[in-house]
């Protein structure tokens, strides 16, 4: 926990203060994971206060402290989920649409202006994007809390409010959609086959 | 694919926090606040609205009026007395002799 109990309690009672302590403890790891979840570094922080934004109005729902990190991963997730819909939405109206991280680095990269590392990191970062947008929103954020974020079966089970063999099949199953839209994508066996044979 | 997502979690760190990002978030949730507060006010003046209305219709509906009813307060016999009131043999006027 990056709070104490008593700060989330006093939040829970009005307290601007020690809503504010908590947006400072957990703004940075929500962003990072908001960040991940959604791709668009642009819009990370918009997201970011719609978590805040909720988890003001709801903090009093909150039946005990202790359950508060898996409960704000919840709120982080359903505000991704969210705006993932709604981009899913405007992508389709608009396809050829390049968030502005993407046209800067295009942009520096022709100028020459990039080292190896950021070009390394962009294509990292562009391969996982491309694989997991042939996917489903849920799969998608799934696999991130699983597989980036690093968060356990325990954590999720907490986060999903399902058993945790149910999301082991979910998790399986994501990995294999995921798995076949990076094979019908068109990327080289041996990644394909690596990755196949560590599920 | 574990490998890929590692390297992944590696090239997106997590970003910096802009310095305007808790006065923005605190703008919201005034906007937001204002926004329950106007509804819940707006709810309460239409609960209002409604229990006035049902008041009144209620009295309305309660007191009599000078006009008569649709329905009938009358009895069954009273009724049929009043609408065969021309069925009873009429008297006939004596007839005067005077010529």
């Amino acid at each position: 926990m990056l709070v104490d109990f008593e700060i989330i309690k006093r939040a829970q009672a009005g307290n601007a203060a020690a809503f504010n302590e908590i947006v400072l403890a957990y703004r940075k790891r929500t962003l990072g994971t908001i960040a991940r979840l959604i791709s668009r570094p642009e819009d990370v922080e918009d997201v970011g206060q719609e978590v805040f934004l909720r988890l003001y109005f709801s903090l009093d729902q909150l039946r005990t402290a202790e359950v508060f990190e898996p409960w704000l991963y919840r709120l982080t997730v359903n505000a991704a989920y969210d705006y993932l819909r709604k981009q899913r939405r405007r992508m389709e109206s608009r396809m050829s649409d390049l968030s502005e991280q993407q046209v800067m680095l295009a942009d520096a990269m022709a100028g020459g202006r990039v080292d190896h590392d950021i070009r390394q990191r962009k294509q990292i970062s562009e391969a996982v994007d491309a694989m997991l947008s042939a996917v489903s929103e849920a799969d998608r954020i799934l696999l991130t809390l699983k597989e980036v974020e690093g968060l356990s079966l325990k954590e999720l089970e907490k986060i999903y409010r399902v058993k945790e063999n149910a999301l082991k099949v979910r998790l399986f199953r994501a990995r294999q959609r995921v798995l076949k839209a990076f094979g019908e994508a068109g990327h080289e066996p041996s990644a394909k086959g690596a990755a196949k044979a560590e599920i | 694919m574990d490998a890929l997502f590692r390297a992944y979690r590696d090239a997106c760190p997590d970003p910096d926090v802009s310095a305007n990002f808790m006065p923005e978030l605190w703008r919201r949730i005034e906007e937001r606040q204002r926004s329950v507060f106007f509804m819940g006010r707006w709810a309460r003046a239409l609960v209002t609205a409604a229990a006035v209305l049902s008041l009144g219709m209620a009295a309305y509906l309660y007191i009599p009026h000078g006009r008569t009813s649709v329905f009938s307060v009358e009895s069954y016999v009273e009724a049929l007395a009043a609408g065969h009131a021309l069925d009873a043999p009429d008297l006939p006027e004596s007839v005067s002799d005077e010529l």
